[in-house]
C-alpha cells in the first residue's frame, strides 16, 4: 500500500462522518414520527383508510431508508458518497456558516420582535433589521466594504419597504420606525 | 376552428396595454433574477410571488408566464459565463457553452441559446395550445385511482432517473412527503406531525419549502465555500451574434432540442434535465466533426431548446390534470391556488378566459424575451459582477421577505430557516431536492386520490390494476424504477463477456 493509498482511504474515513451524522439524524426523526403516528387518532366517520395510515407509512419509509443508508456508510460503504463527502470537509469554512445562520436568526427575531416568556421584546421593524443584517451577513460573507454594504443595505430596505407596502399591498413591520413612516 | 378561436380570444386580453406591460415587466424581473448566479427559475418564480399578490388573476399570471421564461433564460446566461448552472436542467449547456465563453464566442453561445429557447419555446407553446385542450378533455375521465397511478408514475421516473443514487432519491422524497403530510388531515380534521406547535396547524407552505431549500440551502452552501472557491467570470467579448457558420449549426439542434423535449416535459414524468442530456448525446453522435470539448455551439443550441421545450411541456399535466411534474410547476400551483384556481381538467370549462390568456402570454413572453434580452445581453453579463457577499446577503433578504409576505408569520421564517439548513445537508451529501418538493406538494393529492379510490372501491385494492388507465400509468412507473438498471445489467454482462475488471 501507498502512502497515497493510505492518505485517500482516511480522507475517505473522515468523509463518513458526516453521513453517519446525517444517518443518525434520519433514523431519529424516524422514530419521532412513527412515535408520532400511532398517537394520530383514529376514526372520525366513516373511511377506509383513515388519517394514520400514510402518516405510518411514510415514517415506517423512513426507518427503513435510513437504515439502507446507515448501512451505505458502515457495513456497506458507499465509497463515491465518503469521496464527495471529504472533498466538501476540505473547502467547507464552519465558522461562516454558522455565523450566517446566526444572523438569519437574530434577523427573523428582529423584524417583528417576540416573546421571551413575560416579556415582549419589541421589533426593530423591516427598514433597521433589513439595514443591519445586509451588511453584517456580507462581511461574514468575507465582504470588506462596510460602507457600501451598508449603503446597500438601506437602500434595499427602503426600496423594498415602500414598494412592497405602498404599491404592492404587503405588509411588512414597522417597527421602531412606526411613527416617522 | 375552436382552438384557434379561444386563442384569438385570449390574445385580445394578453395584448391589452396593461397586460403587456405586465408581460414585458415579468421577462425583465425574470431574466434579472434568473442571472443571479445559484438561482434557479423555481426559485425566481418563488421569489417574486408576492408582486403579484396585488393583481387581478389574469395580469398575475401573464406576468409569470414572462417572469418563468425570463429565469430560464437568465439560468443559461449564468452557465455559460459563470459555470455555474442555475439548476440541474443546465448543467448540460456549462459544458459546451464555458469554453465557448472561453474562447471569445461567448456572445454566439448566449445568441443560440435566446434564439434556441425562443423556437423552442414558441413549438411548445403551439403543441401546449393544441394538445392541452385534448388532455383536458380525456382527463375529465380519470378516476381517483388513475390520478394515484399518475403520480406514483412522476414519483418514481423523478426519482429514479435523476440523481446519482436511488437511494437518496428516495429518502429525499420521503421526507418530503413527511413535509407535506404536516397538519391537519382533511378528511377527517385529526391533527397529524404537528408536535403541538399551532402554526404548524394549516401545514408547511411550499414557497416555504422551496425557498428554504433552493434560497438559504444555496446560500448556506455558496457561503461555506466562499473563501475557498475563485470564480471565473468570462467577459463577453466580440459580436453578441452568430455568424453564419455558427447559425447553421444551430438550427438543427433547436428543432431536434425541442422534439426531445416537448414530449418529454409533457409526460407526467417529468423533469427537464433528462432531455439536456439526451439532446447532449443525440447531437453528439450526429455532428462527430464539431469542436466537442472546445466549445461545440451544438452542445449549447440543442439542450437549451430542449430545457426550454421540456419547461414548456410541464405546463401540459400542470394545466390540464393539475399535477406538477417539476419545481418550479410546483411553484406555479400556488400561485393558481393564491388566486382560488385549481389546474385540472375543469380549469379549461371553468376559466377559459384565464388558460387561454396565459396560453397566449406564453407566445407573447417568447417574443418579448428575444426581443428584450439580445440586446440588453451586455447589461444582465453586468449583475454577474454584484461581489458574491453582497448578493448572497441580499438573497438572504428576499427570501426572507418572500417567506414573511405569505401569512406574515414568523414561525414560517424560522421553519424555512431550518429546512434551508436540511437543503445545504442535502447538498453536501448529494441528495437531490427535486423529490422533495415534488413529495411536499404531490404527497397530499397523492394521499386524497389514494383514499378517494378505495372509497369508491369499498376498500378493495385491486381497483388500482383492474382500471386500464392506472394500470398502465403504474406499469410505466415499474419500468421508470427498473430502467436506469438496464444499462447496468447490460454493462455487467459486456464485461463478463470481455473480461474487464474496472468497476464503477
Amino acid at each position: 500500500m501507498t502512502t497515497e493509498d493510505r492518505g485517500s482511504r482516511s480522507a475517505q474515513g473522515r468523509g463518513f462522518l458526516g453521513p453517519r451524522l446525517a444517518a443518525v439524524a434520519l433514523l431519529a426523526l424516524a422514530a419521532l414520527l412513527i412515535v408520532s403516528a400511532f398517537g394520530i387518532a383514529r376514526g372520525g366517520g366513516y373511511t377506509v383508510i383513515g388519517p394514520a395510515t400514510i402518516p405510518l407509512v411514510v415514517a415506517i419509509g423512513i426507518l427503513v431508508l435510513g437504515s439502507i443508508f446507515a448501512l451505505r456508510t458502515t457495513v456497506l460503504p458507499d465509497h463515491d458518497l465518503a469521496e464527495q463527502a471529504a472533498g466538501e470537509e476540505v473547502v467547507t469554512h464552519w465558522p461562516t456558516v454558522g455565523l450566517t445562520a446566526a444572523a438569519l436568526i437574530g434577523y427573523a427575531l428582529a423584524l417583528d420582535g417576540f416573546e421571551l416568556g413575560p416579556i415582549e421584546v419589541p421589533g426593530l421593524g423591516y427598514i433597521v433589521a433589513t439595514g443591519l443584517f445586509l451588511p453584517l451577513t456580507a462581511r461574514i460573507l468575507g465582504s470588506r466594504s462596510p460602507i457600501r454594504d451598508g449603503i446597500v443595505g438601506f437602500v434595499i430596505a427602503i426600496v423594498v419597504y415602500f414598494g412592497f407596502t405602498q404599491f404592492l399591498g404587503v405588509r411588512l413591520p414597522a417597527g421602531i420606525l412606526g411613527p416617522l413612516l | 376552428m375552436d382552438v384557434l378561436g379561444d386563442l384569438i380570444g385570449g390574445f385580445g386580453t394578453a395584448l391589452s396595454f396593461q397586460n403587456l406591460l405586465f408581460a414585458a415587466v415579468g421577462v425583465t424581473l425574470g431574466t434579472l433574477v434568473g442571472v443571479l448566479p445559484g438561482i434557479g427559475p423555481a426559485l425566481t418564480v418563488a421569489l417574486l410571488l408576492p408582486l403579484t399578490y396585488n393583481f387581478d388573476a389574469t395580469g398575475a399570471f401573464i406576468m409569470f408566464a414572462g417572469i418563468y421564461y425570463g429565469g430560464m433564460y437568465g439560468g443559461s446566461t449564468t452557465s455559460i459565463l459563470l459555470n455555474t448552472p442555475g439548476e440541474s436542467a443546465s448543467v448540460v449547456t456549462t459544458i459546451e457553452g464555458f469554453q465557448m465563453a472561453k474562447r471569445g464566442r461567448g456572445g454566439a453561445a448566449l445568441s443560440s441559446a435566446a434564439i434556441g429557447s425562443f423556437v423552442a419555446g414558441t413549438i411548445s407553446t403551439i403543441a401546449i395550445t393544441f394538445l392541452a385542450p385534448v388532455v383536458a378533455g380525456l382527463a375529465r375521465s380519470f378516476q381517483p385511482a388513475d390520478y394515484v397511478g399518475l403520480m406514483v408514475l412522476a414519483f418514481v421516473s423523478i426519482t429514479a432517473l435523476l440523481g446519482r443514487s436511488l437511494l437518496r432519491g428516495m429518502l429525499s422524497l420521503f421526507l418530503g412527503l413527511f413535509i407535506g403530510l404536516i397538519g391537519i388531515d382533511n378528511l377527517t380534521g385529526q391533527q397529524r406531525f404537528t408536535f403541538g406547535v399551532p402554526q404548524l396547524l394549516n401545514g408547511l407552505d411550499i414557497v416555504v419549502v422551496a425557498v428554504g431549500l433552493f434560497a438559504v440551502g444555496e446560500a448556506l452552501y455558496v457561503a461555506s465555500r466562499l473563501r475557498h472557491d475563485k470564480e471565473e467570470i468570462v467577459p463577453v467579448q466580440g459580436s453578441l451574434l452568430m455568424n453564419r457558420d455558427e447559425l447553421k449549426r444551430s438550427w438543427k439542434p433547436w428543432l431536434r432540442g425541442t422534439a426531445l423535449g416537448f414530449p418529454i416535459g409533457a409526460l407526467p414524468a417529468g423533469g427537464a434535465e433528462i432531455p439536456t442530456f439526451l439532446s447532449y448525446g443525440l447531437e453528439k453522435r450526429l455532428n462527430p466533426k464539431a469542436p466537442w470539448g472546445k466549445g461545440a455551439i451544438e452542445g449549447v443550441a440543442g439542450p437549451e431548446a430542449a430545457n426550454n421545450a421540456a419547461f414548456s411541456g410541464v405546463l401540459v399535466p400542470l394545466l390540464t390534470l393539475g399535477i406538477p411534474t417539476s419545481a418550479t410547476a410546483a411553484i406555479l400551483l400556488v400561485a393558481f391556488q393564491i388566486y382560488n384556481l385549481q389546474p385540472g381538467p375543469l380549469l379549461f370549462v371553468n376559466s377559459p378566459d384565464l388558460v387561454w390568456a396565459l396560453i397566449a402570454s406564453l407566445y407573447i413572453g417568447n417574443v418579448m424575451l428575444l426581443v428584450l434580452n439580445l440586446p440588453l445581453i451586455r447589461l444582465w453579463v453586468k449583475i454577474l459582477s454584484i461581489p458574491r457577499p453582497l448578493l448572497y446577503a441580499a438573497i438572504l433578504v428576499f427570501a426572507t421577505m418572500g417567506v414573511y409576505s405569505l401569512a406574515n408569520s414568523l414561525v414560517d421564517v424560522l421553519i424555512m430557516y431550518v429546512i434551508g439548513v436540511i437543503g445545504f445537508f442535502m447538498r453536501r451529501y448529494d441528495f437531490p431536492v427535486g423529490p422533495m418538493i415534488l413529495g411536499v406538494i404531490l404527497g397530499p393529492m397523492l394521499e386524497a386520490q389514494f383514499r378517494r379510490a378505495l372509497q369508491i372501491s369499498q376498500g378493495d385494492l385491486t381497483v388500482f390494476v383492474t382500471r386500464p388507465i392506472s394500470a398502465v400509468l403504474l406499469l410505466l412507473a415499474v419500468a421508470a424504477l427498473l430502467l436506469p438498471y438496464v444499462p447496468r445489467l447490460l454493462g455487467r454482462g459486456q464485461r463478463l463477456v470481455f473480461g474487464s475488471g474496472s468497476d464503477d
